[in-house]
């Protein structure tokens, strides 16, 4: 196997053979040894057709062939019983293929199932120590990183607790914690974000995407969102066969293209197809409605700075933070308070979107005495920016009381985007514009996570945002309307 | 998942391997099993001692048992003296027991360590073995300290003791891992286990030296595995005769080819356990 593989697998087979009893599978193994060694050849055959007689068997996999170089993020995506589970047991090893062969290079870690491996009865530190010893840890690595992964893990005193009476969620951060934590070259993980909340799952995100940068991932989800937002690249598996593979986005437009056309198949409703996440795209207005343009009443702030201030050779140039590179360790606590205020004046936890509201990021001076820039960004339940804004085109006016007062507070007052129901999280950045170079950069502080809220939106169904409607009426009309 | 290896040497490399990770599942085991009693690691003494006793005074009181029957010199009178040959055999018997017992559900209960991760089943008899270990070093320790204050002194040839040992846990790990593999198929073999053990208690020379019985008997109690090392320890521990070792070399040949057959039939026939478990 050439290097750069990670994971080879070559015509994959797998039945389930299902028993009367256990002792049929015993019963077929010995028949099946007695009629490799019988003699004669009616004799053989005999024996082999009563071992076949004692089962009965269900392909999960029926040949599959795929290799996953090193580095790739792949993501397995197809209907329920399509064999995908399957593949993943087999490609750890914890299941033996029927037929076929899969060749794996580095150390796998596994999320295959909640608190995969676990034993109940055990602390959450045993287990810890169990688990790390499982994926080729010796003790004093895990010594060493303990604290890291409790930390990781985040579950309080519940870690010296026997591990039956951790709830789901609590499993699932002990679970990924220690598999964060293994070294691992090869990452498989099968459905386990879809528990544990908010700030877990960012934190979750916020790993795979560090460990994308060198380490080999298999995700299996039911999330197209997630495995296109992950995946470089996809297979679709369907009925044990790969039905296609190639780049995230193709692979996963086709799944849903054929997922709809069977779904309208068996009934026309598109409440049916719900879980699909997007499309839907064509539904159409009814006829004789005609809607008017709303009135803007807002428009962008910058827009009325770049109209008025920006002469001639300002170049007007927001920053461009990469934000999966961001640090996840706060070095120099700069930010003191992030908050996000209604027009009322109160809090914000939740939202519908459309609604008027102010982010205030308050934070001490840094020591450099630069000036400071305040930003932040809103990301989705994966990780992903969705939108944001930064302090960069905005100044007091007065840039020498900016650099010397010890602290600084920033406002940005925006209309909240309609945006599908889920957890929202913020991220609160000061940054400092190293000696006024445009474009160099210097992270001061962030804080990840600093505000979830949650979007209980109910008027995007089928779409990624929502506009905000500032009128919709319905007016009768006594003539139709030549054209 | 390739087929597994039958070899001694993947078998040496996986016990090295694990050896942190066995001792953590033992001590776990051992300790683990007081857990949230009152009295904690103490019931590891006392059950054999409350055992000892009970035993002691239904064969002695009783039913009236001597200890004896020919063999010149092991004539004892005191009910002390009886506990403490009794305890001997109790102790290889119970070490026997408490492996052999448990091998056929070892990997029923341990279906996690079979579907969700990779986990180096083999050494799951090794576990038990060693739990059982501590077991017997508490009850060896509390035999020693009864000996000395009832008969005034320990042979010397206590020391060998764990030459002793050795072969009866080779072939300890042999049974259970045979039990162990054919179990996860044949969930019977849980039910009567139980009954076969208890059967095998009273056939082995636990309760009476293999001495008393008469003559075309003895063979067939040679053939018991337990009788030896019932039999050797018993020397070792108590009468102060050394180890016989041309029939040390014979069962540790025994020993050896059990656990192989043990252990081949175990890695031939895990691959089907993720199917039935």
């Amino acid at each position: 196997m050439s290097s750069d593989i990670a994971i080879r697998a070559a015509s994959l087979t797998k039945g389930f053979e299902s028993y009367e009893q256990p002792s049929d599978r015993l019963k077929r193994s010995v028949l099946g040894l007695l009629g490799t060694l019988a003699p004669l050849p009616p004799l053989r055959r005999a024996l082999f057709k009563r071992a076949q007689d004692c089962v009965r068997t269900f392909w999960a996999l029926k040949g599959v062939d795929f290799e996953i170089a090193r580095g790739e993020t792949v993501g397995i995506i197809g209907r329920n019983g399509s064999g995908k589970s399957t593949l993943l047991q087999i490609v750890c090893g914890t299941l033996a293929p029927t037929g076929g062969e899969v060749e794996t290079r580095g150390r796998i870690a596994a999320l295959l199932e909640l608190g995969s491996g676990f034993d109940v009865e055990y602390t959450g530190r045993e287990n810890i120590y169990m688990n790390g010893q499982l994926h080729g840890l010796s003790r004093d690595q895990i010594d060493a990183r303990l604290e890291q992964i409790i930390e990781f893990a985040d579950i309080g005193h519940f870690i010296d607790q026997p591990v039956k009476t951790y709830s789901s969620g609590m499993f699932v951060r002990l679970a990924f914690a220690v598999i964060a934590h293994v070294d691992a070259d090869i990452l498989v993980i099968d459905e386990a974000l879809a528990v544990g909340d908010a700030f877990f799952t960012q934190k979750c995100m916020r790993f795979l995407r560090r460990f994308q940068q060198t380490g080999t991932v298999l995700f299996v989800s039911h999330d197209s969102s997630a495995v296109r937002s992950l995946c470089s690249r996809v297979i679709w598996l369907d009925r044990g066969v790969i039905r296609e593979t190639g780049e995230a986005r193709h692979v996963c437009t086709s799944y849903f293209e054929a997922f709809y056309r069977q779904q309208q198949g068996e009934a026309t409703s598109w409440a049916s197809a719900e879980d699909l996440g997007e499309s839907g795209s064509d539904i159409k207005a009814p006829a004789g409605l005609t809607r008017q343009p709303a009135q803007a009443q807002t428009a962008d702030q910058r827009q009325r700075f770049i109209e008025n201030a920006a002469g001639p050779g300002v170049t007007l140039t927001a920053l461009d933070v990469d934000p999966h590179s961001l640090p996840t360790q706060r070095d120099t606590p700069l930010i003191e308070s992030v908050e996000l205020i209604s027009e009322q004046g109160s809090p914000v936890s939740w939202v519908v979107g459309g609604e008027r509201v102010l982010l205030r990021i308050r934070a001490k001076r840094p020591e450099s005495g630069s000036l400071p820039v305040f930003a932040f960004f809103v990301k989705d339940r994966l990780g992903q920016p969705l939108f944001g804004d930064d302090t960069s085109l905005t100044s007091t006016g007065d840039n020498a009381a900016l650099r010397e007062a010890p602290a600084v507070e920033a406002e940005f007052v925006f209309d909240m985007p309609i945006l599908p129901p889920g957890d929202y999280a913020f991220t609160a950045l000061v940054l400092t514009e190293a000696a006024h170079v445009a474009g160099t950069i210097a992270v001061q502080d962030c804080v990840h996570d600093a505000l979830i809220v949650k979007s209980e939106s109910t008027s995007v169904t089928t779409g990624l945002v929502g506009a905000p409607m500032s009128n919709i009426a319905l007016f009768v009309r006594d003539e139709v309307e030549q054209a | 998942m390739h087929s597994f290896s039958v070899s001694p040497r993947y078998l040496a490399a996986s016990l090295v391997k694990n050896r942190r990770l066995m001792l953590d599942l033992a001590r776990r085991d051992a300790v683990g099993r007081y857990k949230g009693s009152l009295l904690g690691i103490l019931w590891s003494l006392l059950t054999p001692l409350l055992m000892l006793t009970i035993y002691t005074f239904v064969f002695s009181t009783v039913f009236k048992s001597r200890w004896g029957g020919g063999a010149a010199g092991t004539e004892t009178a005191s009910k002390g003296e009886f506990a403490v040959v009794l305890f001997a055999g109790m102790i290889m018997f119970n070490l026997f027991s408490e492996c052999v017992s448990r091998a056929p559900t070892l990997i029923l209960s341990h279906a996690n360590f079979v579907k969700k991760i990779v986990f180096p089943l083999e050494i799951l008899p090794c576990v038990t073995l060693l739990s059982a270990m501590f077991h017997l070093c508490v009850s060896v320790f509390i035999l020693l300290v009864a000996e000395w204050l009832i008969v005034g002194s320990v042979p010397p040839t206590a020391f060998l003791l764990p030459v002793v040992l050795a072969p009866l846990c080779v072939f300890i790990l042999g049974i259970s891992w045979t039990l162990a593999a054919t179990g996860v198929y044949l969930r019977d073999i849980g039910q009567t286990i139980g009954i076969l053990i208890t059967a095998l208690m009273f056939l082995s020379p636990v309760f009476f030296p293999v001495s008393s019985l008469p003559e075309r008997f003895r063979t067939f109690v040679y053939l018991n595995p337990m009788t030896y090392p019932i039999e050797q320890s018993r020397d070792v521990l108590v009468w102060g005769h050394s180890i016989d070792w041309s029939r040390w070399g014979i069962y540790t040949a025994i020993a050896v080819l059990v656990a192989w057959l043990g252990f081949g039939w175990f890695q031939k026939t895990r691959r089907g356990f993720a199917d039935v478990i």
